[in-house]
Order: C-alpha cells, then structure tokens, then sequence
C-alpha cells in the first residue's frame, strides 16, 4: 500500500539524517584516533592525530550540516517534518525561528553539540601538547551526544531522538487517519511555539547558556587527559583561560535566565529556586570554586584532589542537569515541564562519564601531588581553598534539595519540595554568601605563602569602616527586616569596596591585572542588588479596602492581588493607579494601566502606562506576561493575575443595573463605580418648550455634578415635572460616566430630594485582577552582573596575551 | 591536629546539616484521607480538576477566594479552597498540585501548580479534529 504523497520534501530529511549518522561516526572514530595518539609512540602518534583531527573536522561540518538543515525545514514550515510540526506553525514571526530550533530536545542537544564543536576546533588549533588528550574526551562526549538524535531502535530500545523524522511515521501519528490522505499537507497547521517562549529573551538567552553549558567540557577535558597522561599539573596554565570564559559565559547564561523569568514569568522575582535555574547554578558555583583551586595550585600543588573533583565535576553536574530537566523526573515539582524525553539513555551517559571520571581519579590518586607543607592561616591560598569549600557546601545545599524527585525515585519515598522554597533556600545561601564575600573582600590583601599581619590589617581596615557605615545607613534607611540581611550587606559592600581599592590603589586602576578584582566588585553588587530588590520588594497592591479584607480572615489569603474596575482609581504606595480599559492588538490583549501622581495643585498627573498582556493560545493555554516600569533607583512591576479574557463591551454595552433610590440635599455626596457625583442645587428656570413639556407644567430640575478619578467634571441635570397631580421624572444621562439620574419627588417639609441613580453593566464587567510590586534597587543587580561578565573577560584576554602574569 | 581535619569535620558536619535540614522542610504529598486524618498539617495533593466541577470565583465578593472540587490520585473529590486569585486558563489543566491544611473541614490551599496540556504530553485529539473531517 503506497501512497503517493504530495509536496513533501524528503530529501532534506535524507541529507540531515545522512550528516547525523556521519556526525556520529566520525565523533567515535576522533575519539578512537586521538586516544591512540595518547600512548603511541611520537611518529605513529602524529599519523593517529591527524586521523583524528581528520575525523573530527569531518563531524564539525556535519554538526553544522544538520543545524542547516533543521533551520531550513523550520524557516520553510515543512511540517511534514515532525519537529517543524511540532515546534512552529506558519504564523509565526520569523525572529523566533531560532526560539523553535532549540525548544525541543533535539534542538537543543544539537546547539550544545554545535558549541562543543566549535570549541573543539579552537582546542584543535591552541591546545599544542594536549591536543590529543583534550580532543580525544571531547569527541567521546561528542559522540555520547549525537547518541541523543540517533533515534534507531536496537532490540526494541529507542536509542536517541531524530529531528527529522517524518510527521506520518512519528509513532504518535502512525494510525491518525491523515496518514491515508496523499494530500495532508494541503491542511496540516503546525502546533506552534510554546508561548512563554515567544519573547527577545528566548532569543538570546539559550545560545549564551548552551555555551556555557559547553565551556564547562574544556576544564573536564583538560583534567581528565591529564590523569590518563599523568601529567598532574602542567595543564592547569592551559585549561585557566577556558574555565574563567566558562564563569563569564555560563554565568551570564544563568542571570539571562533570571531576566528572562522577570520580563515574562509571573512569579514576581528574577529568582525562584525553580529546579532547573538551580541546575545550571550549580555547575556555575563549582566551576567558579575549579578556577579558584586551579590559581592556587598552579602556584604550589598542595590540594589537587580538590581541583580535580571541582574540574570534573562542573561538568559532570551538567549532565546532571540535562538528566533532571530532560529526563521529565522533575515532574510536578517544575513549572518549567521538559518532554519524557528517553530518561534510561540520560541516565546511561551519566552514569558513563562519572564512573570514568571518578574510576581514574581514584586509579590515578596515589600518584598525586601530595601536600607538601600545610597551609599558613595567614596565606590567600588557605582562605581560597576555604571559599571553594563554602562553594562546595552551597552547590551541595542547592543540589540535595532541588533532588528530591530523584531521592524519591531511588529509596521510593513521598517527599515534596519545600512549600517555602525562598526561605528553605534562603536559610543556607544567605550565610554562606555573607562568608564567600568576606573572603573575595579580605582575599587580594592576602599574599601567597604568608602575609605580614600588620600590613593585612592597616589595607583592609579602611575598607572594612567604610562598609560597615555604608551598611549601616543601608539597613536603617531601607528598614531591614532581618539582621542577617544587614551581615550581608556589610559583606558583600565589603568585596565591592576591597576589591574597588584594591584595584585604584594597589593595582593603580590599572586594567591589565584588574580582571580579578572587577569581577569581584561585580559579583559584590549582584549579591547587594539581588539582597535589596528581593528582602525589600514591597506588593503594594494590598487590598485596603475595608470591605475585603473582613472577607479575607482565614491566614492563609494571599492579599497580594486588587480589583480594578474600569475607570477605578486606588492608591498603591505613592501611585494612583486607573485601569483604563483593554485593547486587543494580534494574539494579544493589553490591559492599560495607568500610573498617576498629584501634582502641586492636587490634580492628577499621569506618570505612565503599563500595559501588561495576555497571549492568546488556543493549543496551549493563554499566558499573561507582565509589564515593568523601569526606574534608576527601582522598577514596578504589574501583572495581571486573572482577567476576563470575553470582551466585555460585547455583552450589551447598553445595558444599565438595577436603579438604586437615594435620599439627598444639596451639598450631598453619592458614589458611583467610577465616579462621586455632589448635588449642586435645584434649578427652577426649566425651558419647557425645549423639553416637550405643556405650559401648564410646573418642572424643576436637579443640578448634579460628577467627577471622575481624574478629576474632570460632567453635568446631569435630570427634571421632575408636575403635571394636574401627576409626577413624572425627565432622565438625565451622563454618557461618559455610564451613569443615569431620575429625579423622583421632592419632600418640601424635610427639604430632601429623591433620586434614582443607574449604573451601566459595563461599569463594573470590564475589571481585572492585578497584582503590583516595587522591586527597589534591582538595577544594582543587572549592574553587578556585567561589571562581573566583564571583568572575567578581562582576566580571560589577560591570561591569554600574557600567559607569565602572576595572578 | 592538622587545620585540614578540623575543616573536614566542620564540612562533614554542614552537610549532616544540610541533609537534616531538607528533610525537615519538604513537604509531603498525600491524598484528601490522610490529610482528613491530620488536620492542620500541611500537605502537597496531587489530582485532578473534578469533572463537572463547580469553579467559583467572585472577584466583587473576595478577590482572594477561588474554590473548586478535586480528585486525588485515590479517586476521591473534594472541595478545595483556594485563597489566591483564580489562576488564568485553570479550566484548562490537566493536573493540579495544590498546598494546604485541613480547617474545620474544609480544605484550605495557599498555592496551585497546574499543568495545562503542554505540547509534549498532549494527546493530539484537538489537533487532528479536522483531519478527520477532511478524509
């Protein structure tokens, strides 16, 4: 039974499957090649090399082949092609192409393939001696990776998943009955992009990240082929430059993510404690303690065990990470929900890596350096191996809670994550960050060896005043709410303020040494950036309201979020804020928000406009993504947590509630949705002619005035006329309010006025439910950020051009 | 002693630390007859949206009130009281995980991690409604 299908192009397909299984092979056969060349003598080691690099340029062009491939599948919409299918449609906007290449599992292996490539290539070219020992782990990782987009079966095991298999044979289809129409492709709509990642951020941000993920495999080359060499400390100079690229570019990769989840999530925080940011901050940590131990060591070999386990196993926790994000055993615990995607084969290359890591370093232990003599007290590096520890132990917390599925998975118990993730986190972090920055604050006035201590105290004490005022008047200007919260500002305004002198007065500002200490300064400011904007975020859309709070007894309400009527105005910390109604641009529909602020003469002046929105999806789900107004010294960030998403206007814009009787004199107030409406007076020179009426009717009319939030005034005047007896009332409109009077009688003993006031259903139907939070100072974070990005390409470049500089 | 056995002790004891610590604050998950049986503990629930579920959620009344029937992982439907505004789309979730105490009764929950059909796990019923139609 053979069907003729139409406009299907298969031959993409055959070419990037053809480039997989080339891609593959030739990883193995580098792989086989540069091992040989390891232990062959130096004549058949160069012929074994250069086998290898053969082969392993071959597997480049293929990486790169396949990556062309998948992107033209994507950027033509071929959704015959189930990953097409899958992860785009055709009215997407063609800038988040690059977000559907890499959404899926197969995706984003083959980014991270494609980086290991291309650091392979330059390894190829600069790693001179350790070429073939840094390569040889390379294409083995490589071609454990490539497993992962094999999709073959061998005895009914699924090994690897193909990005280029067909719609009409992905096992999920087979029996759907398009697969029997020769023209399904005249119809078939792929199911598009997941929504929270149709945003710049997704752009960017996995490409940095992967990178990083990549730069990790350098250090863990670099280690591991010296332990098969037995060359225990000559590839420490080499392997530097990689791992503080590594720091630079994964830790940026990390804090992208942190930005991303600010701008588009809507848990209110650019850090959650989520599994998968703790997964990439891990290996982040343990690389950051790698580099440490590699400058120590590279001076005096005295804790190589160390450096070692930190070099092997940022990578390592890596692949830990890919297994916990991948694998789907996260399960209910993550937001962030990754496919069920082959969890034995994850499992598999783990388990492969650590034990080959971890069987040669205890193969290999006994030959070791060992230490010579112990460290002095006084000595940086006594307190930078302390620092790695702090690491060692803060990676350690991260890792054994954000494991708990997997804990649950092997000993079969029923444990779930801690319900206050921030303050379980919090508890071990915040100590340890205060102690990691009076380490980076003390660490450059340390020598190596020994220190004279009146020298060390005379350099640091000034630093250690200046902070210790700086937090003080921090802590009580801000109201700190914890005193640990105030250590930690001494201590991480302590790392800025050493480091920054240490640089301006020591190194003279100059830039050629500096990488170190304005790295240092950076990561300073992101600890007090990340300190203030999050212990001192304040939800200011609190209800307030008498009414809702007696409501809102039981402990556990969450009194964060606000009802906004349209035309509504309510006070949020030194804001009026309005609703002021929605518009529907595309998928989106944007909720407007106005800010306001009163001026010198008591009017409102608007300050802003937010407009957050939610994205239509019909496969997916709607998702609301935030809006933040951003200021120097704070950002306010609004979400709408739950709206409508019917029109409102469409239920009958004309339709008015039920009329509510009021008894009023002049100079009364009454309140409406949107508005305080104030009798004026009674107003007895009616014009009949001009309101139909007889000449023998007697009409007196009420003068009302209503002003809404804003302040502006609009006039009713509704007419009681008295006819032989009779009472009727002539209506008055207010059309901008959505507001209607009928004056009803007069009472001329009591002098009150009986009026009926309506309301328009739409007054109160457009409303939404939001949420507002002033992050203070969050700035300092981002800022903290690229000093320390910044200041570890420096140390990278300076290491590089002068490979004899003392650190 | 050497300072490196006294930092190894000090490091072996935060880690005990650290371990102790975790185990103390996880939660537990559990279904509606444990958390029945131990008012006031907290528990994580796995379930389901009941069907049919009646989905309240006034706004004009309380904005921090939203309840809707469950059914756990045993089969067993229960009311849940949500104090949180109605999370958008909830409708449409597959599964729920929701964080709460039993109180005079009743099943009060302060959070909600719902799981919408994501495009990895759907089924592709939706999706292929219209091929049907076509062939």
């Amino acid at each position: 039974m053979d069907i003729e299908y139409i406009g299907e192009n298969i031959i993409s397909g055959q070419l990037g499957n053809l480039l997989i299984i080339l891609s593959f092979v030739c990883s193995t056969l580098a792989a086989f090649s540069y091992f040989k060349a390891i232990n062959s003598s130096p004549l058949d080691g160069d012929t074994w090399k250069k086998m290898g690099r053969t082969f392993f340029l071959i597997h480049v062009v293929s990486i790169i082949g396949i990556v062309v491939v998948l992107f033209y599948l994507l950027f033509n919409h071929h959704f015959e092609y189930y990953y097409v299918w899958r992860h785009s449609s055709s009215d997407l906007a063609m800038r988040y192409v690059f977000s559907c290449f890499w959404e899926g599992q197969e995706g984003s292996f083959l980014l991270w393939s494609l980086w290991h490539a291309v650091l392979g290539v330059i390894l190829m070219k600069t790693a001179k001696q350790w070429e073939a020992g840094t390569l040889a782990v390379v294409s083995t990782v490589q071609l454990l990776l490539g497993s992962m987009l094999l999709g073959v079966y061998v005895f009914d095991v699924q090994i690897g998943s193909n990005p280029f298999i067909l719609l009409r044979e992905h096992p999920d289809m087979i029996n759907l009955p398009f697969v029997q129409n020769p023209d399904y492709l005249s119809f078939v709509e792929g199911t598009g992009l997941n929504p929270l990642l149709q945003n710049y951020w997704m752009t960017i941000h996995p490409p940095i990240l992967f990178l990083g993920f990549a730069l990790t495999l350098i250090p863990f080359a670099f280690a591991f082929a010296s332990l098969v060499e037995k060359k225990y400390t000559e590839w420490l100079k080499p392997a530097l430059p990689w791992t503080f690229a590594g720091i630079a570019i994964l830790g940026l990769g990390v804090l992208m993510g942190g930005a991303w989840a600010y701008e588009a999530l809507s848990f209110g925080g650019f850090w959650a404690w989520d599994p998968v940011e703790n997964s990439s901050l891990v290996p982040w940590l343990i690389l950051v303690g790698a580099g440490h131990l590699m400058l120590i060591n590279k001076v005096k070999p005295n804790s190589m065990l160390s450096t070692y386990l930190f070099a092997l196993f940022s990578f390592l926790l890596i692949m830990y990470s890919s297994y916990l994000t991948k694998s789907g055993i996260l399960g209910e615990t993550s937001v962030h929900s990754f496919a069920d995607g082959l969890p034995g084969q994850l499992i598999f290359i783990l388990l492969v890596l650590v034990v080959a890591a971890v069987s040669l370093l205890v193969l290999r232990y006994k030959s070791l350096p060992k230490q010579q003599t112990e460290e002095d007290l006084w000595s940086r590096e006594f307190w930078m191996f302390l620092g790695a520890l702090v690491l060692l132990i803060s990676s350690f917390q991260i890792t054994f809670s954000t494991s708990i599925p997997v804990i649950n998975a092997i000993f079969g118990t029923n444990m779930a994550p801690p319900t206050e993730a921030n303050a379980h986190y919090n508890s071990w972090q915040l100590p340890l960050a205060t102690l990691i920055s009076l380490f980076i604050g003390i660490g450059h006035y340390l020598k190596y060896k020994k220190t004279d201590k009146k020298q060390f105290l005379k350099d640091t004490a000034f630093s250690a005043i200046i902070s210790l005022l700086i937090a003080i008047v921090v802590a009580t200007q801000l109201q700190f709410q914890h005193y640990y919260h105030g250590l930690l500002m001494f201590a991480a305004t302590y790392a800025v303020v050493a480091n920054a002198d240490y640089w301006l007065r020591i190194l003279k500002g100059k830039i050629k040494k500096s990488g170190a200490a304005i790295a240092h300064i950076g990561f300073g400011l992101l600890l007090i950036g990340a300190l203030i904007s999050a212990g001192n975020k304040e939800i200011i859309s609190v209800n307030n309201s008498g009414i809702e709070i007696k409501m809102n007894e039981n402990e556990n309400a969450n009194k964060e979020n606000i009802m906004l009527i349209k035309g509504d105005t309510v006070l949020m910390g030194n804001h009026f804020i309005s609703y002021e109604g929605r518009e529907k641009e595309g998928h989106n529909i944007y909720y407007k928000i106005n800010y306001y602020q009163l001026d010198d003469n008591g009017e409102y002046d608007t300050k802003f406009q937010l407009r957050p929105f939610v994205q239509l999806n019909e496969q997916m789900g709607n998702v609301p993504e935030p809006a933040t107004k951003h200021f120097w010294n704070k950002d306010i960030f609004t979400h709408v947590t739950y709206a409508d998403l019917d029109d409102p206007a469409l239920e009958d814009p004309n339709a008015f509630e039920e009329p509510d009787t009021n008894l009023v004199r002049v100079g009364d107030t009454l309140f409406a949705t949107n508005s305080i409406i104030v009798v004026r007076g009674i107003d007895k020179n009616i014009d009949l002619e001009s309101n139909n009426l007889q000449p023998t009717d007697i009409a007196v009319g009420l003068n009302l005035e209503a002003m809404n939030v804003k302040g502006l005034t609009f006039e009713a005047k509704p007419i009681l006329v008295i006819r032989q007896n009779r009472l009727f009332s002539i209506s008055s409109e207010v059309e901008n309010l959505g507001l209607k009077f009928n004056f009803k009688n007069i009472n001329t003993e009591t002098g009150e006025f009986t009026i009926l006031k309506q309301e328009k259903t739409s007054n109160a139907s457009d409303f939404i439910i939001m949420q507002a939070i002033v992050f203070p100072y969050i700035n300092i974070l981002w800022l903290g950020c690229i000093i320390m990005t910044i200041g570890s390409i420096i140390a990278v470049i300076n290491r590089i051009r002068y490979p004899k500089l003392k650190s | 002693m050497k300072k490196i056995h006294i930092i190894g002790i000090i490091i072996v004891a935060v880690s005990i630390g650290v371990i102790l610590s975790t185990l103390a604050d996880a939660a537990t998950y559990a279904e509606f007859a444990v958390v029945e049986n131990n008012p006031g503990k907290e528990f994580q629930v796995v379930g389901t949206l009941a069907e049919n579920s009646e989905i309240t959620y006034d706004p004009k009344v309380n904005v921090e009130l939203f309840t809707f029937n469950m059914v756990d992982n045993n089969g067993i439907e229960k009311k849940v009281f949500f104090h949180g505004a109605k999370p958008q789309d909830f409708e449409r979730s597959e599964q729920v995980v929701v964080t709460g105490k039993l109180e005079d009764g009743e099943f009060h929950a302060n959070k909600i991690l719902m799981k919408c059909p994501s495009k990895y796990n759907n089924g592709n019923d939706t999706e292929f409604t219209e091929v049907k139609a076509n062939s």
